[in-house]
């Protein structure tokens, strides 16, 4: 009997719950500053993307919007977001009302639940979605729900110093991967720099991403097939792991790449000790910047070099880094709407037009502003990388099986395992998880 | 408010019933004796007896974070032992283990030979003696995460890496070395090397063990040459009489009487060792997934709390079976 009435009580308490959850019933609040005073908690990353401060210039902005809402960040390096999220959920209520999500989550939180498919939210209130290009949504799509809006359009751009190129006989960047790979050659023969390229192969995630995309530059940058089975041994997977090998022990990447993250990666392209850099947009703002480089004037941000045959439509292939913000399962339901709000507010095409010169905007109207142009002459670049991008395995247990990815990929660039060993070793271990 | 003088005589005995024990500690003499204990306990049971009892639960369960009516929570089915027998089939775990131990006794090795030399020099009286002893200690007082940090600019694999730069400079290497890569070690010697490589051995653990060791080193010389002070002069002019050299002074008068602080030395260190993070942590992420490394891993980066929790005990497990030896050692001639 009392059993009974418990059940009845959480179902009524389950339902009251989800009906005071929807934006129907949020709308009377979400229009106008909360009566008493509150803080919103927000757990961003300080590491790249938007800086620290250009977030507090959108907290302001949105403070001035709704005075009684204050947004209070926690910044925390990349490598400590996914358990900071993670030890979050266990809590009763969560300790971050909206959190910056890497796609490459996506799947995890969706199938753990940790956060909130954004659907109703993002139908009821954002008009323009179709001005968000596919591949950026497609990142934090799965099974139809949305797990967070899009908020960060990192991707990968190819770097090349035309100083050093010019001083090696050649009038522009690569765009094949054998004219690349004749370009590095000629750069270490004419002793102009000792390790023409620089990579973040510290196994990291970002390795991962290099892998991704090396594989693309060869025709295919998905690591599993259709049917889901992993396929690095075989075709382009195979063809990215021979080609970072054969760089390393050629002596064209400098052995550093394999402990250099990417802002170490960066800073050797930015010094011009190395003459080509593949890299997050981030490195464009560095490479120009006087107090960070040497080779202001002489960095260009190019397509990436492919394999013939790769991409006719797009001539490149990336990787993409996109981030969303999204809603903890765990925030209190009197929370979300303005949860909401500050997303629908930073995500917006309005504040990411005010911060064009931190980051490439998700919105394409804004990419392809005036105001864009005139800031960033690589725009097309950029937009043609945007276009070309390869996301990397969305699997639910994705966070084990790129720790899988990048021993192996790892230990066959370094030589500790033949290459093919080493994918056929990754494949196994990878099918091996449960 | 009566104090006991002598806490040990007249408490009741063990024969005493339980409830009269009881009776005897809210009402007796000794309440205060207990109510003052009562704080330390209580902390003692809240940060340390409750979580490792949450903890063995957790690691007898598939353990995952839930969110059910947006209320967060862990959630753990009973599977038994099978997280720890997941781990004894798992090669992954063998291999953290072995890279675990290496470090350990290498780390150990070290520690005790030059912590000795290093707290003999210290004992000997010379001019500078005290500014010698600040210097030594210095290591010591730097934040764990400062000393990462400080020994990763030093083997930086590029050319501005400090070591790397020294040793081109003296023309001890013809290119850099990218010291913190887990490459194999004495590769001219294949049969070694994979030895070596088995066992746990390569350039970044090396490298790590080096950075790891300038820091703690200081507090083992520091702990011997307390204890070293606590052996009396008459024991080393009896041994002179008797004819015994430096060496043999060393062997049959300091060692011997050093064993209980070496003793404590060891099973510190040991305890520190095996559960080392934050400098493999911070110059390697998971490239080098000593067991620690894989506890943090699997239960924070994999939601597999079961998994971290067995990893944990095991290190536990460790720490205790090497401990019990060193004390069983210590006392071998007393039992």
């Amino acid at each position: 009997m009392l059993k009974n009435v418990a059940i009845n009580l959480s179902a009524l308490a389950l339902l009251a719950g989800s009906i005071l959850g929807t934006p129907m019933a949020q709308a009377a609040t979400a229009h106008q500053s909360p009566a008493k005073p509150i803080v919103l908690k927000v757990l961003y990353m300080n590491q790249a993307g938007y800086t620290t401060q250009v977030l507090r210039q959108m907290a302001a902005g949105f403070h001035q919007e709704y005075p009684n809402v204050t947004v209070q960040f926690t910044f925390l390096p990349y490598g400590n977001m996914h358990s900071a999220i993670l030890t979050s959920a266990a809590a009763p209520n969560a300790q971050y009302d909206v959190v910056l999500s890497d796609l490459i989550w996506t799947g995890e939180f969706a199938q753990r639940g940790y956060t909130i498919p954004l659907n109703s939210y993002i139908d009821a209130d954002i008009k323009n979605a179709a001005q968000i290009p596919g591949s950026v949504w497609d990142g934090f799509k799965i099974g139809g729900r949305i797990m967070a809006m899009p908020f960060l359009a990192n991707f990968q751009n190819f770097y090349y110093n035309k100083k050093l190129l010019a001083e090696a006989g050649f009038k522009s960047g690569p765009t094949t991967m054998a004219q690349w790979l004749h370009q590095m050659e000629v750069l270490k023969a004419k002793k102009i720099v000792q390790y023409p390229y620089e990579d973040s192969w510290t196994q990291a995630e970002g390795l991962v991403c290099d892998y991704v995309r090396t594989a693309g530059e060869f025709g295919n940058g998905n690591l599993f097939n259709a049917q889901g089975k992993p396929v690095m041994n075989q075709g382009p997977a195979l063809q990215a792991l021979e080609w970072m090998h054969m760089l390393y022990a050629k002596g064209l990447a400098n052995p550093n790449s394999l402990t250099a993250d990417e802002p170490t990666a960066a800073n050797a392209f930015a010094s011009g000790q190395a003459a080509f850099n593949t890299n997050w947009t981030f490195v464009t703002g560095i490479m120009n910047d006087k107090t960070e480089s040497k080779i202001v004037g002489d960095g260009v941000v190019a397509t990436f070099p492919v394999a013939p045959g790769t991409n006719p439509m797009t001539h490149s292939a990336s990787i993409s880094g996109f981030q969303g913000l999204a809603i903890p399962a765990n925030t209190p339901a009197a929370m979300r709407p303005w949860a909401w709000k500050w997303i629908q507010f930073a995500t917006s095409p309005k504040v990411q037009a005010q911060h064009l010169h931190s980051q490439w905007p998700v919105w394409s109207t804004v990419a392809s502003s005036a105001a864009e142009k005139r800031l960033n002459p690589a725009w097309k670049v950029y937009e043609e990388n945007l276009n070309a991008v390869y996301n990397r395995p969305a699997v639910a247990n994705y966070l084990q099986v790129s720790s899988i990815i990048q021993q192996y990929v790892h230990e066959a660039i370094a030589g500790t395992l033949p290459v093919k060993q080493a994918a056929d070793d990754m494949v196994q271990q990878i099918e091996a998880l449960k | 408010m009566s104090m006991p003088a002598t806490p040990h005589s007249g408490f009741p005995s063990r024969k005493t019933p339980v409830r009269r024990r009881l009776f005897l500690a809210l009402t007796g003499e000794y309440f205060w004796f207990y109510a003052l204990l009562l704080p330390s306990i209580l902390v003692l049971i809240g940060v340390i007896l409750i979580p490792m009892v949450f903890a063995f639960q957790m690691s007898l369960g598939n353990t995952n974070i839930v969110v059910i009516g947006g209320k967060g929570s862990i959630q753990s089915q009973w599977v038994g032992f099978q997280n720890y027998l997941s781990l004894f089939a798992s090669p992954l775990f063998w291999q953290a283990f072995r890279e675990t131990v290496y470090f350990w006794f290498v780390s150990i090795v070290i520690e005790v030979t030059l912590g000795i030399g290093l707290a003999v020099l210290m004992n000997q009286k010379f001019w500078g003696r005290k500014v010698f002893r600040l210097i030594v200690f210095i290591p010591w007082a730097i934040p764990t995460v400062v000393n990462s940090m400080l020994w990763g600019m030093i083997f930086d694999g590029d050319n501005y890496g400090a070591l790397n730069d020294l040793m081109l400079r003296l023309h001890l290497i013809s290119t850099q070395i990218v010291w913190l890569n887990p490459m194999p070690v004495l590769t001219q010697v294949p049969w070694l090397s994979n030895t070596l490589s088995y066992l746990g051995a390569n350039t970044a653990m090396n490298a790590i063990i080096v950075g790891d060791e300038w820091k703690t080193l200081p507090i083992v010389a520091v702990l011997v040459l307390a204890g070293l002070q606590t052996i009396p002069h008459e024991y080393y002019e009896a041994a002179r009489v008797e004819g015994a050299s430096g060496w043999t002074q060393f062997r049959r008068v300091t060692l011997p009487l050093l064993g209980p602080i070496l003793t404590v030395v060891l099973i510190l260190r040991t305890m520190q060792l095996l559960r080392a993070f934050t400098m493999i942590f911070n110059l390697e992420q998971f490239g080098l997934p000593l067991l620690s490394i894989q506890a943090y891993q699997q239960a924070f980066s994999f939601g597999s709390f079961g998994t971290g929790s067995a990893i944990s005990f095991m290190i536990g497990i460790i720490a205790l079976l090497i401990a019990f030896v060193y004390i069983k050692q210590l006392y071998k001639g007393e039992m």
